[in-house]
Parts: C-alpha cells; sequence; structure tokens
C-alpha cells in the first residue's frame, strides 16, 4: 500500500510540473492550450535525441531538452497563441489543437510513429520507512516541492511574477498601469511550457515515449487544472497529487479504470463547484 | 399566383428550395462517390447538423461529441441482439438512448460555458470510450467491436444498399427539415441569443438553463441519431465510433460549412468527408495539412465556406444595386 501511494505521489508530482503552465495560461488568458500537451510529448522526444551527445547522462539531456523547448514554446506563442487574445475561445481551442495535430505528425515524420521505451536513469533504489522504493520516484517528488517552492517565491516576490499575479485577478487594471501585459503573459507561458517539457523528459522513463503520449496527459492536467482552480496555483498543486493518488489507487486495483476514475473525481467536483469562465 | 411569384426573389427561392437542393446535391454525387461512401457522407452530414446546433447556435463547443453519436451506435446494436431485430424499433431505441444521456449528463454540462464546456464533454466521451472498450467489454466486443444483425421489414429491406441509401437520405432532410423549423422559431432565436449574451436573456427574465438543456438533449438525439444510422450502413460497431481522438472530425466539419449555418453544415460535412476519404490517400502528412487547414480556416475564413459564398454574394449584389 506504500508503494501505491509512493506511486500516486510520483504521477502527482509530475502532473503537477505539467499543469501548472496549463493552469496559468488558463487563469491569465483564457485560453485552452492544446499544445501544452504536444510540448509535453516533444520533451521527452527532445530527451531521446539529445542522449547520444552527453553520453547517456539523463541530467545532461534533461537541461538540453528543456533548453530546446524555449524557441518552439516561444514560436507557438508567437505566431498562433498570441494572435488568439481576445478572439472567442471556440477558435483558441481550435487552433492550439491545429498545433497538436501539425506537431505530433511533425514527431511522427522525424522519430517514427512507433514507441519507444527508455530505461529507469538511477537504477538504484532507496528504503524509506521499511519500504524500498526507486530512487527516480523519490527524486521526482522532491523536485515537484523545489519547483513550487520557487514558483511561490517568483510569484510572490519578483516583479514579473507579482505582475502575473495581479493579471490574474484582473487584467484590465493591470494594463490601465500602462504594463504591457501580453509581454509578461508570454514569459509566464514560455515557462509554462518548459515545465511541461520537463514533465514529458521525467515521465518518459517510467512509461515509452510515443507520438501521442501528451493526449491523455493532457487530458488529465485539465481535470487536475479544474479541480484546483483556473490560475489558483496551490489549488493546482493540492489537486495534482490528489488526483495522482486517487490515479494510483485505482490502478492497484482495476488498472484500466486509473484515467477514467480522475474524469469522475473531476465530474463529481464540477457538480458541486462549477466553474465560472 | 402573380403576388406569389413576386415573393420569390432570388434569396427566397434558395430558401424554399433548400430541401430539393441537398436531395439533388447528394444524387449528383451518387454516381461519382458510390452508393456506400455516399450514404457515409449523408449520416456524417446529420451528425455535424447535430453539432452545429450546440456550437453554432448555441455557442457551445463540445468536444466529445463522439459520445452521443457512439451511445446511439452502440445502443442499435444492443438492442438488435438482445431485444428484437427489428431496425426501425432499434433506431427509436438509439433517440432515446440519445435524449436520456442528454437528459442525465445535461445539467452537468450545460452549466459550463467556453472551455469547461469543451472539456467536460471531452472527459465524459473518455469515460463513455473506457466503458465500452474496457469495463463492459463483455457485452460490446472490446476493441473488436460486434455486428449488428437486422431483420427484414416487408416493406424496407436494408440489405439493400440503395434502400439504406433512401432511407439515410430521407432521414437527412428530416433532421434538416426539423432543425430549420427549430432554429427559425422564436425558441432558436432565444438560443442564438445565448449564443451572444447569456446574461442579458436572463435579464429579460427567461431561465437560460432550461433552454440550454433542451437544446443540448436535441443535439445528443440526433448525434445518436447519426449512430444510429451508421450501423444500419455499416453493420458493424467499434470503440472508434466513440472515439475521443476523433472529435476533431465534426468540430472540422462544421467550421470549413461555416457554423450557424444548416446549410452550411451539410456543405462542411461534405467537403470534410471528401477530404478525409481522398485527401488521406493522397497525401502522406494529411494530419499536418489538416492541421494547417484548420489554422488557416481560423485566422483567415471564420465563416467557413458557406459564409465566404455568401458573402461574395451579397458583396456582387451590393456592387449591382450601386
Amino acid at each position: 500500500m506504500i508503494n501505491t501511494i509512493a506511486y500516486g505521489l510520483t504521477i502527482g508530482a509530475i502532473l503537477y510540473i505539467i499543469s501548472i503552465g496549463l493552469s496559468l495560461t488558463f487563469g491569465t488568458m483564457r485560453i485552452v492550450n492544446f499544445a501544452h500537451g504536444f510540448v509535453y510529448t516533444i520533451g521527452a522526444y527532445l530527451l531521446i535525441s539529445s542522449l547520444p551527445f552527453v553520453r547517456d547522462n539523463f541530467f545532461l539531456g534533461a537541461v538540453l531538452a528543456v533548453a530546446a523547448v524555449i524557441p518552439i514554446s516561444y514560436v507557438v506563442e508567437r505566431f498562433v497563441i498570441r494572435k488568439l487574445y481576445g478572439v472567442s475561445i471556440d477558435y483558441a481551442i481550435i487552433a492550439t489543437y491545429a498545433v497538436v495535430l501539425i506537431g505530433v505528425d511533425s514527431i511522427k515524420w522525424i522519430w517514427g510513429a512507433s514507441p519507444i521505451p527508455l530505461s529507469d536513469p538511477i537504477g538504484k533504489d532507496i528504503s524509506l520507512f521499511s519500504v524500498v522504493l526507486p530512487m527516480y520516484r523519490v527524486l521526482i517528488i522532491v523536485l515537484a516541492l523545489v519547483i513550487f517552492g520557487a514558483l511561490t517565491v517568483f510569484f510572490k516576490k519578483t516583479i514579473v511574477g507579482k505582475i502575473v499575479t495581479a493579471s490574474l485577478e484582473d487584467k484590465d487594471a493591470v494594463k490601465s498601469l500602462g504594463i504591457n501585459v501580453d509581454k509578461y503573459f508570454s514569459i509566464v507561458f514560455v515557462i509554462g511550457s518548459c515545465l511541461a517539457a520537463l514533465g514529458g523528459v521525467l515521465y518518459a522513463p517510467i512509461t515509452s515515449v510515443h507520438p501521442y503520449m501528451g493526449m491523455m496527459v493532457l487530458l488529465i492536467s485539465f481535470a487536475v487544472v479544474l479541480v484546483g482552480g483556473l490560475g489558483n496555483i496551490k489549488g493546482t498543486f493540492v489537486s495534482a497529487f490528489v488526483l495522482g493518488l486517487v490515479m494510483a489507487i485505482t490502478g492497484r486495483y482495476w488498472g484500466p479504470a486509473a484515467e477514467t476514475m480522475v474524469f469522475v473525481v473531476m465530474g463529481i467536483v464540477l457538480i458541486f463547484k462549477p466553474v465560472e469562465v | 399566383m402573380e403576388t406569389a411569384r413576386t415573393d420569390l426573389t432570388k434569396r427566397n427561392i434558395w430558401r424554399a428550395l433548400d430541401i430539393p437542393i441537398i436531395i439533388a446535391g447528394f444524387l449528383v454525387i451518387l454516381p461519382i462517390l458510390g452508393i456506400n461512401r455516399t450514404t457515409d457522407f449523408a449520416i456524417f452530414c446529420i451528425f455535424v447538423l447535430a453539432f452545429n446546433i450546440l456550437y453554432g447556435f448555441m455557442g457551445r463547443l463540445s468536444f466529445g461529441h463522439m459520445l452521443y453519436l457512439g451511445t446511439g451506435a452502440y445502443t442499435v446494436t444492443l438492442f438488435s441482439e438482445h431485444v428484437s431485430g427489428n431496425p426501425l424499433l432499434a433506431i427509436l431505441a438509439a433517440l432515446a438512448a440519445g435524449a436520456l444521456i442528454g437528459v442525465v449528463l445535461g445539467p452537468i454540462i450545460v452549466r459550463t460555458t467556453g472551455a469547461c464546456f469543451a472539456l467536460i464533454n471531452l472527459a465524459f466521451c473518455q469515460v463513455g470510450h473506457f466503458l465500452v472498450l474496457v469495463a463492459f467489454s463483455r457485452y460490446t466486443g472490446g476493441e473488436d467491436g460486434m455486428s449488428a444483425y437486422f431483420s427484414k421489414l416487408p416493406f424496407l429491406d436494408f440489405g439493400n444498399k440503395a434502400v439504406v441509401f433512401g432511407f439515410v437520405l430521407f432521414c437527412l432532410v428530416l433532421a434538416y427539415f426539423f432543425l430549420k423549423k427549430f432554429t427559425a422559431s422564436p425558441y432558436g432565436v432565444l438560443i442564438k441569443s445565448i449564443k451572444e449574451n447569456e446574461t442579458r436573456v436572463k435579464f429579460l427574465g427567461y431561465n437560460t438553463f432550461n433552454y440550454k438543456w433542451i437544446t443540448f438533449i436535441i443535439s445528443t438525439t440526433v448525434s445518436a441519431f447519426a449512430g444510429a444510422l451508421s450501423i444500419l450502413n455499416y453493420g458493424y460497431v467499434t470503440p472508434s465510433f466513440i472515439d475521443p481522438s476523433r472529435a476533431v472530425e465534426v468540430i472540422f466539419a462544421a467550421l470549413i460549412g461555416g457554423s450557424g449555418s444548416l446549410y452550411g453544415s451539410i456543405i462542411g460535412g461534405v467537403v470534410y468527408m471528401a477530404i478525409s476519404n481522398y485527401l488521406a490517400s493522397y497525401i502522406p502528412r494529411w494530419e499536418m495539412f489538416l492541421g494547417f487547414a484548420l489554422l488557416i480556416v481560423v485566422f483567415r475564413f471564420r465563416t467557413g465556406v458557406w459564409g465566404f459564398i455568401t458573402g461574395l454574394f451579397a458583396r456582387r449584389r451590393d456592387a449591382l444595386a450601386r
């Protein structure tokens, strides 16, 4: 059972890392960003491509992959997302979905459609409370906590973070202070995309890498964001870990139902707490 | 007679002859595409109509409409296997199932708008896909799907493809006629007003929740109808009928045709089916092509093909008037 909980916390940690960017774009721009799932996938693929250059050093590969996502996410932001500010939300959904179609097809073109397996980069186990856990998973949980702490500081202490937090509350008021909100949104968008790519990189050794891996994760991240509250940084953190545990515990008893259970929980939450968008 | 003729200006002729034009259009493409494909096209058009009632008229984009199509498809198949082989009764059962799923899920779904509406539909579609693929695979045949066998009716033999085609075309016209009357009624005006500004409609004293719920039920029912007809045509149901990743097909079709127009839905349905049937065999990277096409539609032709054509005619008329 402790193993299951630990697994749930690992999934929760990865979900948190992926969802935070989604929550921010959702909260600031009111855009449902399907391209987020594509960024997640391309992160994992870039890791695979960069590993041979760094002599299979996972850490360096991960850094390279996340860094390589910055220009990609900037292009997506500059040519698609930025044109969607203030446009009807349906067009935003469709346009970002189109980005996913183009992106996934490019991945199939470059890397092929068949799944690529990756092995656990650390391979050592750690014993905690008389339970043996893979070191890698414990590190992921620690990393998520570090990112949570760093983001909290970022949004509370830095000027960029403060502007974004204020725009989450009231975009027009911030604009009227003469601040170019869109510029800060694109910074947030790139940060969020990098975190999504990081999530893909971290999740790659746990499952296999394939072109459509982003779709399911994206749906679950949406559930995380909706349950946690749009643009709510703490809420996303809590709901990611709760839903991660839901997945792990359901998966323990009935494997195929793990993902579906997340949506059931989301449905129940939405019945009692309708989201106003 | 004379006064009636003067009433028929160019615009009104199109309005009055829409149903003959739809029938004629399908009869024209029938020899080009063959009977199976044309039937398929017509069924897809019914699905696009159902989707467009929600999207084009009420302004709610659903990303999980395959769920309602699949509900109809699976209901027909299971009904024909366990209850009765009468195809007409099976279609009625599918309509009832479609209405039921709308009644049950409606209160949760229609309270949301925009992105949440799209995603909750998608989430439910995912749950439905799981149910038929894994949870109830003993009854639905899981990934392999299952065949549907219908008994012969004395007056309608659905083993004959020409009869199926005629029946589907009749159903398309029926759905079109019903939805045309529906959208032209005061009720239709009301749901269009909800699209424009729901708060104001509420302010006028309407309980918008009920109107949205009923529109949602109509959309799910007609979608289930389309699903039922596809089984009549294929005779086989697989989980791909309820696959969430196929949701984009109907959205794309509605967008090409131009949302908010029933004519447009039918044009969009035919154009999309033509693209997906023929383009995929000529262009290997057709997903990428579809992606760029979607981006172009979103950024350049928001009104779709039908909107573009009507816009062109309107501009020409203005030029002539001047």
